[in-house]
């Protein structure tokens, strides 16, 4: 028999072999991500991720001869190299995009006009003519070369050092603060008081009032923008962060208060009579018995609703994000680095690392009771 | 490159003052610009001070620095205090604001379909006939501006519902005159000579065009804008206008002839990545094409924004170029031009608001975008020497030597059809689908939506 208690199940190879696959099916995409938020958009849209991890031959774009000219024995002189980095190495060039590969390095080739252009191997090239090339078209060089690995923390530096969004991105990081944070600790305390009566009160149309919560569970939040924004509007609250606040406590209650209830039936019985025989009230055995042993599940929740109400975009656009433009959050501000017709798109990579930085922190912070939390209910 | 200076520029402005609003680009009274026009309306509109006035439109990253450049003229003759908010889900925040009422004063409508509906619904205030009369007067080709923004109100009653304001060209092939050069080729005037061009390029082994219908959950639009500029290349206006209220059928043998037109440019051979991949490449990819090496292909046909999709450092007119998507000689149909552009409409009404409505029949709210980049516009009373490049000149002079000007039609048919069947029919058709059955599918979703 393989499941003795204290024995080793010959299976376990294969338990690590397929936790193994699914950590590395669930990493690879993400590291796909993170390798490409160092890359520029270029290199981006003409080759993938794993190419940039090691020397690649590859043909390179036209790049335009560039330069101060000199004048050397008479003739006009524009010396430069075609990439910065020193250690790649050309294997043929050109001039014409017909033929990108019709010369060897270090050959000099007659141009027009007796002008001679020469590009050694590492790169650097040498433009010779007879008259000033000033005001003229500048040949290019096509060029076949092995790169060396290349990587830029330039995406990185727009995002956070840019001064043209800097102010708007810290502007941003704070609003994002002042919603998440309230809207997670709004609707864990209304959650937490609803999942103790529906768990330990007794009163007509209990089991009635459970079932219509699981039934709000499935209802889509996008059904209530237009009447939950018109409400708002009606009473005065317009759009900002209360209006915003109310919104992700309502369509975060439902689960809050499934989850906190399910956790709470599961208390033991004895505790709770034991303390109402001692005289405590509802009240107390609420704040000090139930509070305290739901942490896990209070916390696996919390979590919950801060990645999302972190991530969120739609809600803040209907919400909070009146005309005036005074507020922002993360989400928008990453969208609107995007630009217009999305032409920025190589900053998204760069901005998913910045923005889930925060909430990995409190993932971390708040992770061994996620496990606990989420078999809330489940085992009695 | 110029927009690199313009935006070096801009971030200068930018840490120079956080009210950057406040700085104007070009000091007032400076240049070829026409200032008097801006005195005139200060002396008509300067009792606005202190008053706010929001604007919601689609514009973001470079393009709302170049929108707020332009409102900062309109804060500094009238002292309203603007406020542009950008949003890359315009189309679906401003039905959810408007319904909501909670609209900005203005919102710029990328499409005129969009202002037809908030309209029906009494969602977008009326402009007045005054309006309407200076448009007809004082834009190129005014009338037409005006039939555009013209849809049924609330009441039933046809009025003036948007101000067109900032136009872009679409009839426009890109090239790298150099790779033209490099193999000896010509710029083709004619339609004839484009398609004889193409197929000497399929001979001589080279791909000739690039085309990318991919764009997220839009995929499929740049195909309609083909479609578009052929049935203006193959029949003649009446019909593009009749086949854009469907009194033409989407299913006619003459739309079904311009999809097959189109069809003929992506068969295999004659397009980057065979005919397969043209659903699957991404329209902000595929001119990437033209900057290769070896060059994927020769010629890109877009619209005039493109040139922002191009890989970094791309000198416009040295390394990429464009000329006109041409017309057939032998069919006598002038030199049709397709655009499209943002119209400006009252979601709010206050008179800033209205304020602003006129702000936009001064020359300088036009001249101070002109004069920076992506911007082509029809007024005529502008000073066009001070278009910002002379690409965007070239441009102004497509647009106005056109015989023939008509609007986006997707962007004019029913949502449903025009960003919807239409956008599915086109990918379907690069799938593989024959021109007759896409086009009977589409008529049948639009009888669907009578």
């Amino acid at each position: 028999m393989d499941n003795i208690v204290g024995k080793k199940s010959t299976l376990t190879w294969a338990v690590h072999i397929s936790m193994g696959l699914l950590v590395a099916l669930w990493l690879f995409p993400t590291i796909g991500l993170f390798v490409s938020s160092f890359r520029t958009a270029d290199q981006i849209a003409t080759s993938g991720w794993w190419s940039s991890l090691s020397t690649q031959e590859r043909q390179v774009p036209a790049i335009r001869v560039e330069g101060a000219e000199q004048q050397i024995d008479g003739r006009f002189v524009i010396e430069g190299r075609l990439f910065e980095a020193t250690n790649a190495v050309i294997s043929a060039w050109g001039t014409s995009s017909r033929e990108p590969e019709a010369y060897a390095p270090d050959q000099v080739v007659e141009l027009e006009g007796g002008a001679t252009l020469s590009v050694a191997a590492d790169g650097a090239y040498v433009l010779s003519s007879p008259a000033t090339t000033e005001g003229t078209r500048l040949p290019r060089i096509f060029s076949s070369a092995a790169t060396p690995p290349e990587f830029t923390t330039e995406n990185y530096r727009a995002i956070l050092f840019d001064p043209r969004n800097v102010d708007g991105m810290a502007k941003a990081f704070f609003n994002t603060l002042t919603v998440t944070i309230p809207a997670t600790i709004i609707p864990i305390l209304v959650a937490a008081f609803a999942a103790y009566a529906l768990a330990w009160m007794d009163f007509p149309g209990r089991a009635l009032l459970i079932a219509a919560i699981v039934g709000l569970l499935v209802v889509p939040l996008q059904l209530a923008l237009i009447p939950l924004l018109k409400l708002h509007n009606e009473i005065g609250i317009g759009k900002g962060y209360l209006g915003v606040w109310l919104a992700h406590t309502g369509f975060g209650l439902p689960l809050a208060i499934y989850l906190l209830r399910n956790y709470m039936v599961g208390l033991p019985r004895d505790i709770i009579e034991c303390a109402k025989v001692d005289g405590a009230s509802d009240f107390q055995i609420f704040i000090k018995i139930i509070l305290p042993l739901s942490f896990p599940a209070l916390a696996s929740f919390a979590i919950f609703q801060f990645l999302w109400t972190w991530n969120d975009l739609l809600v803040a656009l209907v919400f909070l994000l009146d005309s005036s433009g005074e507020t922002t959050v993360m989400t928008k501000q990453i969208v609107e680095l995007l630009g217009t017709r999305g032409g920025n798109w190589e900053v998204l990579a760069t901005a998913a690392f910045i923005s889930i930085a925060v909430p990995l922190c409190v993932f971390f912070a708040m992770q061994k009771y996620l496990v606990r939390g989420l078999l809330a209910g489940s085992v009695k | 490159m110029k927009t690199k200076l313009y935006v070096s520029a801009a971030a200068l402005a930018i840490i120079a003052g956080t009210a950057s609003a406040q700085d104007l680009k070009f000091p007032v009274g400076e240049g070829a610009f026409n200032w008097a026009s801006m005195e005139e309306f200060k002396a008509a509109h300067g009792d606005l001070a202190g008053q706010e006035l929001t604007i919601a439109g689609p514009w973001l990253g470079p393009d709302q620095e170049l929108v707020e450049s332009m409102l900062a003229y309109f804060e500094a003759a009238t002292g309203v205090d603007v406020k542009y908010v950008g949003s890359d889900s315009f189309e679906t925040q401003v039905r959810i604001d408007a319904e909501a009422g909670s609209a900005a004063n203005i919102s710029v409508f990328p499409q005129p379909g969009l202002t037809a509906d908030l309209a029906k619904l009494g969602q977008v205030a009326a402009l007045t006939d005054a309006d309407a009369a200076w448009l007809q007067e004082n834009y190129a080709a005014g009338q037409s501006w005006v039939d555009l923004a013209t849809f049924p109100g609330a009441d039933g009653n046809p009025a003036l519902f948007g101000f067109f304001y900032k136009v872009d060209v679409k009839s426009l092939v890109w090239y790298s005159p150099e790779n033209f050069a490099d193999a000896g080729y010509d710029v083709p005037q004619t339609m004839e000579e484009l398609k004889a061009l193409t197929e000497k390029m399929k001979a001589d082994g080279i791909t000739p065009w690039c085309v990318g219908l991919g764009s997220g959950g839009a995929t499929g639009w740049p195909a309609t804008d083909w479609v578009e500029d052929l049935m203006l290349r193959t029949q003649s206006p009446a019909d593009y206008d009749a086949w854009v209220n469907n009194s033409l059928k989407f299913n006619d043998p003459k739309v079904v002839a311009a999809i097959d037109e189109f069809g003929w440019f992506i068969q295999d051979g004659y397009v980057a990545g065979g005919k397969g991949a043209v659903a699957t490449t991404d329209f902000r990819d595929s001119p990437k094409g033209l900057f290769s090496s070896p060059p994927q292909c020769m010629m890109h046909r877009q619209a005039s924004f493109i040139p922002s999709f191009f890989p970094e450092g791309t000198e416009m007119g040295v390394d990429a170029d464009f000329f006109y998507f041409p017309a057939y000689a032998e069919k006598d149909l002038g030199k049709p031009v397709l655009g499209a552009g943002t119209l400006f409409g009252i979601t709010k009404d206050s008179p800033a608001a209205r304020a602003f409505i006129d702000w936009l029949k001064v020359p300088v709210a036009h001249e101070v975008w002109m004069a920076q980049s992506g911007f082509l516009t029809p007024h005529k009373g502008v000073n066009v020497d001070l278009y910002g490049d002379a690409t965007l000149k070239k441009m102004g002079g497509i647009l106005l030597g056109a015989d023939t000007f008509r609007f986006d039609g997707s962007d004019l048919m029913p949502g449903g059809v025009g960003a919807g069947s239409f956008w599915t029919g086109m990918v379907d058709y690069a799938g593989g689908k024959s021109a007759q059955d896409v086009a009977d599918a589409i008529q049948t979703s639009w009888d669907g939506l009578k």
